[in-house]
């Protein structure tokens, strides 16, 4: 059987991690093998999404920078992880842990990027601006991207993501892949369905055999009622990455298939390992505990209590909208409007914020408000109602 | 988990940098000294042998252009002004931006490792064939010309002490492990030089670490990263310690080279007016979009073994590539731009011509109190400084005083052999060689650098040698560029070791027909 660019990529890691592991902690400090040896790791962890290789990869930088020392790479790959984990005050840490690292071209990127997770739109957009500027790199392109989708400026969106794809060389084509996805899901998202499986199957030719394309692919088929099909799709995907959001959405889809049998039981997985995440103190799962609690079981106390915590650690949209939803289940509805009404001022423009929006605004006796609110989602994503996944 | 975007989850930039196969190594020219039949020069380029010498990546495309002149016979007027410098700057630029079309012939490989080589804007017109890789093969042209042509794996012809050389600019990267972030630690702001400075415990040899520089690298310590120091190092018995070993850095190394023997008459329709061959080489990476556009469909094969190309398809190509690199001139890109990606312009290099003053008095700085240390002559005008300075310059009208007998002296040959025909030929000058990049073969000459570059040219030693007077004698002979190659000038300097500063020979023995480039080394899988 022909091995598929993930298989490939993968063996080639696994084969570099074993010769550097050798070499890494040898009785000389050879900073370049060590740095080498933790990048590799953090490579294998982005891609098998697996939560214990992160694990491991974060334990080995964290011994990295007690041998070597806070060097500017290893810091800025400690902060990545932080962020990546939503640990924002940490990564800010990590970026002041090595001198000047905060000035640099990553760190700066990496700045802009909290500052969108902490809700200062502005300072992203201008930041992200001024690095492409200086050098028009494909990830800060896409950076830029994604914050005008989120603005509801598709055009420039689908423009920059383009220019993005068109510096990634042949070498990098599993970033190509990914930059596919994103172009895929604005088109998902905005109820664009044939689009999006033009934008996944590229990414798939590009990238063979990625269970992240396979779990867009998967969303796309439920989005277009082909249940089973996704069904499918989402356990094979599981079966090589159980990642708790992924068995959270086969409990949905299996949920919106009428069959709650078969969806508990990936509820009670997924919420297993959220707990369990958060009971160790992790943090990147809150997002998810609110909307489960929230959409799930319904259970607006304990969506309060994980979006609440949430919004401590990232104020933004986002945050602000679970907290908003999970306050309106609750019939806190003064409460609510007053939160959502900061997470529209924003500037976002989102089907799903529209309609929670449009739900708190008629549950707060505003009504009309509430209507034009469901009338924007509607226009933004006609087919908002279908199956989703909140990414 | 992450309900955000987050390109860096895919993004190489927090790899280490691997070498690439669109890293450029050397580009050799000389006229063949194969007479049977036409007249051919002898033209190769050498790359990063990624994946493996022998085994070429199929997603690059390599470009070697060239342009045949007639060799222009300096007036004994030249101006060595600025405004001289800047004149002739402005004229080349007018040459090869205006009308001037230069032929070139593109090499990209395909699944099976096969080359496809095209021809494009040659006095015969434009052609394609396909051939074997790693094979000596004759391509025919339509106009009647046969070209030998070797794509494939060879021994690096590059013989040099790298580590010495960056030991000598003080360049971080080779001796300590400096993230790809830091791009404030590379050149650290410390005297460049010939001679270790007193103190610089940076870069200064370590006896308990011999391999540094080689391969291992220390964590780099905290700054500042410089030098107070007000001398060179002397050890007890008053000898200064080069910055250079001699040894071969690149020994037992392989690269992947394209390799052509061309008639003159193929590339120019007056062989015997334009004797000058000026040719540079650029590496292209194919972009991500249009190799997916490959992916589902069969691979691109030419059907005839020599079909004519569409010339109007000529760029339309190139767009679906990148430009990676470029190579004309030994040390154009290391010792003279810096190797910043942003100035990889090959022969268009124009603009970098106040840089490359600036550039040049800065390493004169460094350099020429080394040569002087060493009782030398130099043609660096450094004020009798007694050591090395670290002197960078924003304005070009305040470098060029500096270094205006070293931009404009002629830079003299050891012997008369260069000259195989006894022509008129003028001695070359450093700022003709330089800008515009390309490597200017003259086919009257054997073409040893800087009239070309032979594969056995120690060019890192004749790059260093611009800075020596070229007016001055040593033991009655006036200097040249091969003066510092001579080992009896190291035997009676105050300095250890008493070496040439690089190799004077490559590790291979070069072959005495095409491909010229030894056989690869075996490796160890």
């Amino acid at each position: 059987m022909r091995l598929t660019d993930y298989d490939r990529e993968l063996a080639q890691i696994n084969r570099e991690i074993s010769e550097l592991q050798r070499n890494a902690y040898s009785t000389r400090i050879d900073a370049e093998t060590t740095t080498k040896f933790v990048y590799r790791l953090y490579h294998r962890a982005s891609l098998s999404g697996k939560f214990a290789d992160f694990e491991e990869a974060e334990a080995e930088i964290d011994k990295a920078i007690s041998r070597i020392g806070p060097a500017q790479d290893l810091c800025l790959l400690k902060a990545n992880l932080d962020f990546k984990f939503h640990r924002l005050a940490q990564s800010k840490r990590d970026l002041s842990l090595a001198p000047g690292l905060v000035q640099t071209f990553h760190g700066r990127a990496l700045q802009a990027d909290i500052a969108f997770q902490e809700g200062r739109y502005d300072d992203a957009r201008g930041e992200y601006e001024l690095l492409i500027n200086e050098e028009r790199s494909w990830d800060n392109l896409a950076r830029l991207a994604y914050l005008r989708s989120k603005m509801g400026d598709l055009g420039g969106a689908e423009q920059l993501y383009v220019e993005a794809e068109d510096e990634i060389t042949a070498k990098e084509m599993k970033s190509f892949a990914w930059v596919e996805l994103q172009r895929g899901l604005l088109d998902l998202t905005h109820g664009h369905f044939d689009q999006a499986w033009d934008h996944y199957s590229r990414a798939d030719r590009a990238y063979s055999g990625h269970w992240l394309i396979d779990e867009h692919v998967a969303e796309l088929l439920g989005a277009q009622h082909r249940f089973e099909e996704a069904a499918v799709l989402y356990e094979k995907v599981i079966e090589r990455t159980p990642k708790p959001e992924l068995q959270q959405a086969l409990g949905d889809l299996y949920a919106l298939m009428g069959r709650q049998e078969r969806a508990e039981p990936w509820y009670e997985k997924a919420l297993e390992v959220y707990l369990e995440s958060a009971g160790r103190g992790y943090v990147h799962y809150y997002h998810h505990l609110a909307d489960f609690y929230a959409d799930v079981r319904g259970d607006a106390g304990e969506a309060l209590k994980w979006a609440h915590k949430d919004l401590e650690l990232r104020n933004n949209f986002s945050t602000q909208a679970a907290f908003a939803w999970a306050l309106y289940l609750d019939h806190q509805f003064q409460e609510a409007l007053e939160v959502i009404g900061r997470a529209l001022s924003s500037g976002v423009k989102e089907a799903g914020l529209f309609v929670q929006a449009g739900m708190i605004y008629k549950a707060a006796g505003r009504s009309n408000e509430g209507d034009g609110y469901l009338r924007l989602a509607a226009e933004l994503n006609p087919q908002f109602h279908s199956f989703h996944v909140h990414h | 988990m992450a309900d955000h975007n987050d390109p860096n989850a895919v993004n190489s930039i927090f790899s280490d940098i691997d070498v690439s196969a669109a890293d450029l190594y050397d580009l050799f020219g000389f006229p063949s000294e194969d007479v049977t039949g036409a007249e051919k020069v002898v033209i190769a380029l050498t790359f990063a042998s990624v994946p493996s010498a022998g085994v070429l990546d199929c997603d690059l495309l390599y470009r070697i252009q060239m342009v045949a002149e007639p060799r222009v016979l300096r007036s004994a007027e030249t101006e060595h002004t600025l405004e001289g410098f800047l004149q002739y700057v402005s004229a080349i630029k007018d040459k090869y931006l205006g009308p001037l079309r230069a032929s070139e012939i593109r090499v990209t490989i395909d699944q099976a490792q096969r080359a496809t080589v095209r021809f494009f804007n040659f006095p015969g017109g434009n052609f394609a064939t396909v051939v074997d890789t790693n094979k000596v093969v004759t391509i025919d042209t339509p106009d009647g010309h046969a070209i030998k042509t070797f794509v494939g794996g060879r021994d690096d012809a590059f013989f040099n002490d790298l580590p010495g050389f960056f030991r000598s600019i003080n360049y971080a990267p080779q001796f300590y492990h400096v993230p790809h972030t830091m791009t404030e630690a590379r050149e650290l702001t410390i005297p460049k030089t010939l001679l270790e400075l007193d103190g610089n415990d940076l870069f200064n040899y370590d006896p308990n670490f011999p391999d540094w520089g080689h391969g291992f690298k220390k964590p780099l310590p905290p700054g500042p990263w410089t030098w107070n120091g007000n001398k060179f190092r002397k050890d007890v018995n008053g000898n200064y310690r080069f910055v250079y070993s001699g040894k071969d850095a690149q020994a037992g190394k392989n690269v992947n080279a394209i390799i052509l023997e061309i008639p003159i008459a193929f590339i120019t329709k007056s062989p015997v007016e334009n004797r000058i061959i000026n040719t540079w080489g650029e590496s292209w990476v194919l972009k991500a979009a249009h190799k997916v556009e490959t992916i589902s469909d069969d691979l691109f094969r030419l059907e005839n073994p020599l079909a004519l190309v569409d010339a109007l398809k000529q760029d339309a190509e190139l767009k679906k590539y990148k430009l990676v690199d470029t190579d004309g001139q030994p040390f154009a890109d290391a010792a003279l731009s810096e190797r910043e990606d942003n100035r990889q312009l090959g022969a268009n290099n124009f603009w970098l011509a106040p840089h490359f003053v600036k550039r040049l008095a800065h390493l004169g700085w460094g350099f020429g109190p080394s040569i002087s240390a060493l009782g030398l002559q130099t043609s660096f005008d450094h004020d009798n400084s007694p050591v090395s300075v670290h002197k960078t310059y924003s304005l070009v009208a305040e470098a060029f005083p500096r270094i205006k007998k070293t931009l404009f002296q002629e830079l003299n040959m050891p012997n008369n052999s260069w000259n195989k025909k006894g022509l008129d030929i003028p001695l070359r000058r450093p700022f003709e060689i330089f800008i515009p990049n390309v490597c200017a073969i003259d086919m009257d000459t054997t073409g040893t650098w800087p009239f070309g570059r032979r594969l056995e040219d120690q060019v890192a030693t004749r790059f260093l040698s611009m800075f020596l007077d070229m007016e001055a004698e040593f033991n009655g002979t006036k200097y040249h560029l091969e003066m510092l190659n001579n080992q009896a000038l190291w035997d009676q300097a105050p300095i250890e070791p008493k070496t040439p500063p690089n190799p004077l020979k490559n590790d291979a023995d070069f072959l005495d027909h095409f491909p010229y480039l030894a056989e690869p080394h075996q490796t160890v899988a």
